[in-house]
């Protein structure tokens, strides 16, 4: 089975095709198109969407290419429904349909946050994992029960995400701003006490980004040493809590802010302490990519039937605790 | 002493004290987190702990007696309750203890007390009594928002560990509760937990 899965959630453009032999799969193509703003700026949905328009013929035709299948062999095309920018996920939702509908392919759509979840356990290998997503749009931790992906912890306000985003973007950084808060860290030692807010399973971090930036003025590779000293902090404790409450032996951390080092090291050692097995998603699909949504329609697949295409929605706020999983 | 509990924060040793049973929770140090930071909380909290267990004591909750609080190794001596965490029971004794769990969370909301980690699993059954455990991350609060943010949380919990039987856990609980702070409080509590909700993630904003 063949399935060609398109993402627009935020600033990614992507078409991916997967094809699945018995329970694994094999990613034969991921070609992407990201947005940058300028710096110091966020994404403006309406550029985003507009330098996704531009790019979609591009992204489609070079997929297809490396995969060497032709829109004939597809077996099913998959768009990330939401969450995201209005604006973006519109564009590829346009695409998949208009390939649905001419080639009169079944159609999926896919929650975007879900795609991350699924992707992760099919790279890495987790069976039964405490799944940690940690992206610009999401910041939560969560267990499968009963049918269904629940929340044992989340943020109460912004995304570690969007902490670090914003910070960095004050710094003059274009977002995704990880990468470079991260490298500036990693030039710094001097810890600055910042707000450390835990609520139970639950973080904030919204007093953290204030305090952060009226550190700033000191020291810039101060600040963003600190910033990730106490974020990072926090969220490990999160996972504790959760790791001993619901008594899972794997971790499993996905999203963007998955590439950062300092937390994968922190992480490996809550693992140790806990005796769980620590999954990272490979760096190159722990961005949004369109791999997770391709993955994530095949497995709808095996249980549903084509959306009719006057149901293909998209949802800005689509929560994953609200998705029922079958397959 | 025997280790018989890795928990989040700490790690719970049995141990006696003056012939009774008693535990020992020792906030350990964690490597991965930077050293400054890492003493600052272990000792706050330690301290927080504490006090806060004997001031709830004060006005009735059933709670461990602290013994010895070793604030070096930020470390406490207390009580061993020998009961069950709620969490562990079966779902008809979560629901029917479920009230009485609201009615213990409503005695300390009324004292200006926020637990700060509400969860099944720190109520423990003993006794035909529930107590209540880990107050390392508690408050002294009146604030209505600050008391939400605890039945907010207790919810989470509730509709992720308890997910089949959520509603009527959450029914006794509310009743519970309500029936200790009174009416008018109990209905502007609920309102902020619609609110703090609504605040979340891709919430369903009503």
């Amino acid at each position: 089975m063949i399935g060609l899965g398109i993402e627009s959630t935020a600033h990614t453009f992507s078409c991916a095709v997967i094809e699945k032999k018995g329970k694994s799969g094999k990613i034969l193509s991921d070609i992407r198109k990201i947005y940058r703003p300028p710096e110091g700026e966020g994404i403006h949905p309406r550029e985003a969407s507009r330098h996704h328009i531009e790019n979609s013929s591009t992204v489609l035709s070079d997929c297809l290419k490396e995969s060497k299948i032709t829109i004939k062999d597809l077996d099913l095309v998959s768009y990330a429904g939401g969450p995201g920018l209005g604006p973006c996920l519109r564009v590829g939702a346009v695409v998949a349909r208009s390939l649905a509908s001419y080639y009169k392919i079944p159609i999926y759509p896919v929650n975007h946050a879900i795609g991350h979840i699924e992707l992760g356990k099919l790279l890495t290998g987790a069976k039964n994992p405490l799944v940690l997503l940690v992206s610009g749009g999401h910041t939560m931790l969560l267990a499968f029960l009963n049918k269904q992906w629940r929340v044992f912890g989340e943020t109460l306000d912004i995304t570690l995400g969007q902490l670090l985003d914003q910070f960095g973007r004050s710094l003059g950084f274009a977002s995704p701003c990880g990468k470079n808060i991260e490298q500036l860290a990693q030039t710094s030692s001097k810890y600055t006490p910042l707000p450390y807010s835990v609520k139970g399973n639950d973080v904030s971090f919204s007093g953290l980004l204030s305090a952060t930036k009226s550190i700033v003025s000191k020291s810039k590779a101060d600040a963003c040493f600190s910033l990730q000293e106490t974020a990072f902090a926090m969220i490990s404790e999160a996972v504790e809590r959760a790791l001993s409450f619901t008594g899972k032996k794997e971790l499993m951390i996905v999203g963007g802010v998955a590439a950062n080092k300092r937390l994968s090291e922190m992480l490996k050692d809550v693992c140790k302490r806990h005796g769980a097995r620590f999954f990272v998603v490979p760096l190159k699909f722990a961005g949004d990519c369109g791999s997770q949504i391709a993955w994530t329609g095949i497995l709808e697949s095996q249980v549903k039937k084509g959306v009719l295409l006057q149901n293909t929605f998209v949802t800005q706020s689509w929560r994953l605790d609200s998705v029922k999983i079958d397959y | 002493m025997k280790l018989i509990k890795k928990g989040a924060e700490a790690d719970i040793y049995v141990t006696e004290w003056q012939n009774s049973d008693a535990i020992l929770k020792i906030r350990k140090s964690k490597n991965y987190r930077n050293p400054i930071l890492d003493k600052n909380l272990r000792k706050q909290r330690t301290i927080k702990e504490s006090q806060t267990i004997m001031e709830v004591k004060s006005f009735g909750i059933p709670a461990p007696l602290v013994y010895f609080v070793n604030l070096e190794k930020s470390s406490i001596l207390m009580q061993r309750i020998p009961g069950k965490p709620i969490h562990d029971l079966p779902d008809s004794k979560v629901i029917t203890l479920a009230k009485q769990m609201g009615n213990l969370v409503g005695m300390l909301h009324q004292n200006g007390i926020m637990h700060g980690d509400l969860t099944t699993s720190n109520f423990i059954f003993f006794q035909n009594k529930v107590y209540v455990i880990d107050f390392g991350l508690s408050q002294k609060t009146i604030k209505p928002e600050d008391h939400a943010v605890d039945l907010r949380l207790i919810k989470e919990i509730l509709n992720s560990a308890h997910a089949k039987i959520m509603e009527k856990a959450w029914k006794n609980f509310l009743t519970g509760y309500r029936s200790v702070v009174g009416t008018a409080r109990y209905l502007k509590i609920i309102k902020l937990v619609s609110e703090i909700e609504s605040r979340g993630r891709y919430a369903t904003v009503v």
